[in-house]
């Protein structure tokens, strides 16, 4: 079976305490904590395989210990000198371990694979699980003046209800970024306004005009969904909880969530239900990627071609909400297939829109190939490199940007991805200007994949009834390439209908750790393209325009305002 | 950039002059869910069925209340799905603002309470035994069968386990 061939390989240098099969191509193996290091770096790099996720868990009410997965997807490095791994040998290995509760410690990875420096500094802020050896042991999700002994995704640690007290501004503890030595110019950007509004933190350290090193915080929203889906919600519930974490690729998490559950409880879902859910996250890439295109633009001072995409992106709006009934959040998606069918008629309007979307992608897009001064801008600027790629894990056009070919419908086909055929886009030298490239392509292969979709989709059942076969203890992952790069989401089945835990990882989170390489040697001016063109999560309400009907007069009204109507008491 | 100005030029504008104008939705959108009270049978299946806990049934006094807080609601037409008297649909209305009163996004129904037969405890509302009353008699069962359960239908849960054990008892011997 998958995956077999190289646990082979790994028994043969490591000593492996127990395999098991969560799904057709999911494995795991369970090492102890002492080779944790050296397994992770040779299947990571002896055998080509990139990191897709870390999950930490508080299995204490299982085995008395807490454990540590790293998923790792077994694909090849896809460097251009190392070997290929064919497409049906690809599989997800998870590397288990186990920590007990008293000494609270693991050998870090990441000096091994740099990959995993985000995920083992989440690790330890909600569990408090200490990497030794991790270069960098900084809080990385909760505030600053979280109460340090508070561990909130530990099982006995709080009420998920819970809110610390928060201490006065004047007794915050500081967040020490890491700044390089010497004459530096430290340049803030943010927390609210960097590219768009979103609160993160950006320190660029320049030596004039010239950023010498980054450093970056967010998570000033977390929201602790994991927490609460695993105290309070059903696995019915939990599918919309997902697709309200992003507001752009939210249908990617929900798929990613409800697949989780379904593989773990074993539900194979109808072909139509599969193929229409294909539809809907493809309709969902169209947008986004016409959305990012259109940032780029307009982080150059485009604001012309801004508007004009911006405007065929209305066209993909209005098919989201033909196909589900929502422009944005479709609420589509329950375990064991889908809710709402689409008619004959809708297929035929549906087909129409996408012609005409694809008419004018490819005029904007040659106009916009045109103006020279607007390609320069892109050309050159915040190159990711190969190798860091290779060190990093980044997903999606980001990756692809820099020549290298990681797309999960390819490497790991789901749902009706398994039936279609597409040439999945890469670019070239990792810069700005390769990844809009990458985003047009991928733009014109999900035209190409709906279309196929809507020719191959079978007749019969939406959805078929869930007898969720649930066990507790029982995990199994979902995973979707969202236009950002996959999403993933872990899901542990516990007693009760609910979770025992939840991991949701959203693409942006493994493209994040790589950004302060790309912005290294870039003017300050480029900063906000560069973390635009990461296509980073981001959503705010700049304003309010307030329109008075009857007299056709709007107001529009400043953050001033705003706050005089907040603070006002009626 | 002269090509990037034909092409917005040649194919106009795509914005409306909302709310000067209405902005029309499609049929299928999914907006404010809208109750109407006269179908409303009290029976809870869509506070079940409701991700955001946003719809809730209660038992107030001699009352029970059905109320929706829009405020919480994601728009996911769970309950409409799940509505057996199609009491609440979602509708295409999208202007939900509210004027610092969030009392206006709240919907609600009071429905009276039946009292069992037996105990005279009050069990469910009196709507909801004649809909189950009504479909009885569109149903396709032995007359004995419908007399059976349109007695049942009349007793609170525990009234009705009760019955049902002593009937049962009471078949038993007669068959002994």
């Amino acid at each position: 079976m998958r995956g077999d061939k190289f646990i082979k390989l790994i028994e043969e240098k490591f000593n492996i305490l127990e395999t098991t099969r969560e799904h057709e191509e999911q494995l795991t193996i369970l090492v102890d904590r002492n080779d944790l290091p050296a397994v992770v770096k040779y299947i990571y790099y002896d055998i080509g395989a990139y990191l897709t996720s870390m999950i930490g868990n508080d299995e204490r009410s299982i085995n008395k210990n807490y454990a540590l997965y790293y998923v790792l997807s077994v694909e090849g490095s896809k460097l251009p000198n190392d070997p290929i791994i064919p497409n049906e040998e690809k599989c997800f290995i998870t590397v288990k371990t186990l920590i007990p509760p008293k000494e609270m410690t693991y050998p870090s990875v990441t000096p091994y694979v740099p990959a995993c420096v985000w995920y083992e500094r989440e690790v330890y802020d909600m569990f408090g699980l200490v990497a030794e050896g991790l270069p960098d042991k900084r809080r990385l999700m909760l505030s600053d003046d979280w109460p340090n002994d508070l561990f909130p995704l530990r099982k006995d640690a709080m009420d998920y209800r819970f809110r610390p007290e928060i201490t006065n501004p004047e007794n915050e503890p500081e967040f020490t970024f890491n700044e390089p030595d010497g004459d530096l110019i430290n340049i803030p950007l943010g927390p609210m306004h960097i590219r768009n509004e979103e609160p993160g933190h950006f320190r660029l350290f320049c030596d004039g005009d010239t950023i010498v090193d980054a450093d970056y915080r967010l998570f000033y929203i977390h929201r602790g969904m994991e927490k609460l889906a695993e105290n309070r919600m059903n696995y019915d519930q939990m599918g919309f909880l997902a697709e309200r974490i992003c507001g752009i690729c939210g249908y990617a998490h929900s798929i990613a969530c409800i697949e989780a559950a379904e593989r773990a409880g074993g539900i194979e879902i109808p072909q139509r239900a599969q193929a229409l859910r294909i539809v809907c996250s493809e309709i969902e890439r169209l947008h986004s990627l016409l959305l990012n295109i259109g940032l780029a633009c307009e982080a150059t001072g485009n604001y012309t071609a801004f508007m004009h995409i911006f405007k065929i992106r209305e066209y993909t709006m209005q098919l989201a909400q033909l196909v589900t009934g929502g422009r944005k959040t479709y609420g589509n998606v329950i375990i064991g297939g889908l809710r709402r069918d689409m008619t004959g008629n809708e297929i035929k309007q549906s087909l129409e829109t996408l012609a005409n979307i694809e008419i004018q992608v490819n005029e904007i897009w040659d106009a916009i190939m045109d103006d020279k001064r607007q390609v320069k801008r892109w050309k050159g600027v915040g190159v990711l490199d190969q190798q860091i790629a290779r060190d990093f894990s980044p997903v999606g056009p980001n990756m692809r940007g820099s020549g290298i070919m990681r797309d999960y419908r390819i490497d790991h086909p789901y749902d009706f991805y398994k039936k279609i055929e597409f040439t999945p886009s890469i670019g070239e030298g990792g810069d700005v200007f390769a990844r809009i490239y990458v985003r047009y392509q991928d733009l014109k292969s999900s035209i190409h994949i709906i279309r196929q979709c809507f020719e191959l989709m079978p007749s019969g059942n939406l959805s078929i009834k869930a007898n969720v076969n649930i066990q507790a203890g029982k995990y199994a992952m979902g995973y979707v390439e969202a236009p950002r790069g996959d999403t993933t989401h872990w899901i542990m089945q516990g007693g009760s209908q609910k979770v025992y835990r939840w991991r949701a990882r959203a693409s942006t989170y493994a493209n994040w750790p790589s950004l302060r390489y790309q912005l290294r040697g870039n003017s300050v001016a480029d900063a906000a393209l560069i973390v635009c063109s990461l296509d980073p999560c981001f959503s705010c309400t700049e304003r309010v325009i307030i329109t008075d009907i009857k007299n056709k007069e709007s107001k529009i009204l400043t953050e001033k305002d705003l706050k005089a109507i907040c603070r006002k008491k009626d | 950039m002269m090509k990037l100005i034909d092409i917005t030029d040649k194919y106009g504008l795509e914005t409306c002059k909302y709310p000067l104008e209405p902005y029309l939705v499609p049929e299928t959108y999914r907006g404010q869910p809208k109750y109407k009270f006269d179908l409303c049978i009290g029976c809870a299946a869509c506070s079940v069925a409701c991700p955001p806990n946003a719809i809730s049934v209660k038992a107030v006094d001699t009352k029970v209340v059905w109320e929706f807080d829009c405020g919480r609601c994601i728009f996911c037409a769970r309950c409409d799905e799940v509505c057996p008297t199609g009491a609440i649909r979602l509708s295409t209305e999208y202007e939900l603002a509210a004027k610092f009163d969030k009392s206006a996004l709240i919907q609600r129904g009071e429905m009276d309470m039946a009292s069992c037969a037996e105990c005279g405890k009050l069990y469910s509302t009196k709507r909801l035994i004649s809909y189950t009353l009504r479909k009885l008699e569109l149903s396709n069962l032995s007359e004995e069968r419908i007399k059976n359960a349109k007695f049942y239908v009349n007793l609170c849960p525990e009234c009705k386990s009760k019955k049902a054990i002593l009937s049962l008892e009471t078949e038993a011997k007669e068959i002994l």
